[in-house]
């Protein structure tokens, strides 16, 4: 039996199917849901995942990524709101095709393109990280070092408009990493005596208060704002089959986009789906119809947003490095379960892959039947008043983050992280960059160790391997283009 | 959804960016300060290097935006000062939320989940402009119960239990 055939057994098994099932549901919930982004969806679910074996745990993980992605472009349509950053060009051309009474043709398209957009990248995944991962595994400590440093890099430059804020964001997550017990000789750094700053920080309440408690605090703002809600018909949800002969094209380049967009670590569906939009626009016979409510603006940019989501998961699982701010929280989610992202894990689990493999798969043809199915449903669920929604959103982060370690301690970082979080947001200081400064810190420092001490201390030996002055060179490049693109915003 | 929050621009922004600057650059001094008191090296590598690095680099970048901020703040005309429009009724949101929060974090331990919860509900519900009193006494039970059945009994997971000591 093929591996990937065995992942699939695997997933469609009745044990396994439903938490997929759930997974999908829940993330395309949350990411529809005013207020919540898919990060949170994935946060949310961790206290539950916990409890189940590895593989399954991933799959409901990889389902609620891929819905939260697509539940994004929900609101975006019906209330000119988007659900995600990813469907912020959905927006352009949803909202008018919904002002015009078919919001359900709109929801249908992008349910469509998501679902396309996802299986290509999905198969694009499992072309490419395979081989990845083999050429991956000759990387020894310094190697790793500097794929460390490429990663921080890449997500500080690129997550916020302002580099220095996006590089102070790092910097403080790795700060917080050293608190606690070194890698090397074991010494209790920063505790103080206390037995539990002595373990450091957790990553899941640092996760929590970052992403999802510091939201709560944001909405406390929009209290008393008026809310948008959608009150027209939903009209026709699939669109003609020579509509969507139209749009074959389109969903097949802007997946293929999406995908190559998403590998590039720091990118993301944001840039995917803007970039696909302007090429579709481009290319379209009727450029002027755009912004107006043509069919072929929503599937562009929703085929290249969840096409991010397989070409994400490429440098995530075969480096251990996030694509963008939602895989930095689903790499913070991965390590909490027990796996560890990288080469590795093609060679010692190779069954935890397949599953993730054949669970993205699913989750998209699941997001195509569920987003067909509900798209009546949807109004409803944003009629949901946020004086009830975030009252159970702040207990469940509560209770998740208790549900680590049986400890009050870690609900009180959360709410500490939370108030971090919040002032970061209202400051413009990225959140990502503190999760990946939190996560790539000890490992960071560990393959530093590890590299100085095989080399009795010769710090030269950091710079002496080509793939390690290869990523050197690009986090430059990423700085760089960085300081360009703020350079470019001021004079304009 | 992304609402974002009301961004701070201009001046006050300028004046926040030396605030946040100065307190991590003390941060990253205190830090630096502390591995002194690491054990002696004794292997290539040893416990206060990568903390010493981080701080550094921390500093730097942090007066950098000290500067960036100062900067922000001498280059805006004279005519242009921004208000600080502090939206007290908010800042009272939050205030009591953060309290509830962490009055939540402590009782739950002394009362367990069960007692604590509702409450804690119903003040957050509160805060988020709720005024009808069934609803909101409805909701805070319900939602414990439903937390309570998700949690501990289908998922397992255990929740805090009343006790004294």
């Amino acid at each position: 039996m093929t591996p990937i055939l065995e992942g699939f057994l695997y997933v469609l098994h009745p044990l396994h199917f439903p938490f997929l099932a759930v997974g999908v549901t829940l993330g395309i919930i949350v990411g529809a849901l005013p207020g919540l982004t898919a990060s949170v969806g994935i946060i949310l679910l961790l206290p539950f995942v916990f409890y189940l074996d590895v593989s399954t745990a991933m799959v409901m993980l990889c389902g609620a990524f891929c819905g939260g992605i697509y539940g994004g472009s929900i609101t975006a349509i019906l209330i000119s709101t988007p659900g995600t950053p990813s469907a912020a060009a959905t927006v352009l051309d949803g909202y008018p095709l919904a002002q015009k009474g078919e919001a359900g043709k709109a929801i249908g398209v992008a349910t469509i393109a998501s679902t396309s957009g996802g299986i290509i990248s999905t198969f694009c995944l499992m072309f490419f990280a395979p081989k990845l991962a083999r050429i991956a595994l000759e990387f020894g400590p310094e190697e790793y070092f500097a794929l460390t440093v490429f990663g921080l890099t890449v997500i500080a430059s690129v997550a916020g408009k302002s580099l220095t804020k996006g590089l102070i964001s790092g910097f403080f997550g790795l700060l917080i990493a050293t608190v606690g017990i070194d890698p090397v000789e074991g010494y209790a750094r920063y505790s103080f005596g206390i037995p539990n700053l002595m373990a450091g920080f957790s990553l899941l309440p640092v996760l929590i208060g970052l992403f999802a408690i510091s939201q709560i605090f944001v909405q406390m703002e929009m209290v008393g704002k008026k809310v948008k809600k959608y009150d027209q018909k939903i009209g026709r949800i699939l669109p003609s089959a020579s509509e969507l002969k139209k749009l074959f094209f389109i969903i097949i380049s802007s997946s293929f986009l999406g995908t190559f967009i998403g590998i590039i670590p720091g990118t993301g569906g944001a840039i995917a789906s803007f970039l696909a939009y302007n090429e579709a626009k481009r290319w379209a016979k009727d450029p002027d119809s755009f912004g107006k409510g043509n069919i072929a603006g929503i599937a562009a940019p929703e085929a290249a947003n969840n096409g991010t989501t397989g070409g994400a998961m490429v440098p995530l699982l075969t480096l251990g490095i996030p694509g963008d701010v939602v895989t930095a929280v689903m790499l913070g989610c991965l390590l909490l379960i027990g796996v560890r992202p990288g080469p590795l894990l093609f060679k010692e689990s190779p069954e935890v892959v397949n599953a993730v493999f054949a669970g993205l798969l699913l989750a998209n043809v699941l997001i195509l039947f569920l987003g067909v199915l509900s798209v009546r449903i949807f109004p409803k669920v944003l009629r949901i008043p946020p004086s009830i929604l975030f009252p159970i959103i702040f207990t469940l982060c509560f209770l998740g983050a208790f549900s680590l370690s049986n400890s009050t301690y870690d609900m009180f970082i959360a709410l500490v992280f939370g108030i971090i979080g919040y002032i970061m947001q209202k400051n413009g200081f990225p959140a990502a960059p503190v999760v990946l400064g939190v996560i790539l810190g000890p490992i960071a420092e560990d393959v530093l160790a590890r590299a100085l001490i095989i080399s009795h201390g010769d710090w030269t030996t950091l710079f002496k391997s080509p793939i390690s002055i290869f990523f050197y060179v690009i986090s430059t490049a990423s700085v760089i283009y960085s300081l360009r693109r703020q350079f470019v915003a001021k004079k304009a | 959804m992304t609402l974002s929050v009301t961004p701070i621009a201009g001046k006050l922004m300028g004046i926040i960016e030396i605030i946040i600057g100065a307190c991590l650059m003390v941060l990253s001094v205190v830090f630096y300060g502390i591995t002194f008191q690491f054990p002696k090296q004794t292997l290539a590598f040893s416990p206060k290097v990568f903390p010493r690095f981080v701080s550094t680099c921390l500093f730097i970048i942090s007066a950098i935006l000290v500067i960036q901020g100062i900067m922000a703040f001498r280059k805006r005309s004279p005519d242009e000062h921004a208000k600080l429009a502090i939206d007290k009724a908010f800042l009272t949101r939050l205030l009591f939320g953060i309290l509830i929060g962490y009055t939540y974090t402590q009782l739950l331990p002394i009362t367990g989940y069960i007692v604590a919860t509702p409450p804690f509900i119903a003040g957050i519900m509160i805060i988020f402009n709720e005024k009808r009193w069934i609803r909101t006494g409805l909701c805070a039970l319900i939602t414990t119960s439903v937390l309570y059945i998700l949690f501990r009994i289908i998922f397992k997971v255990p929740l805090p239990r009343f006790s004294l000591f």
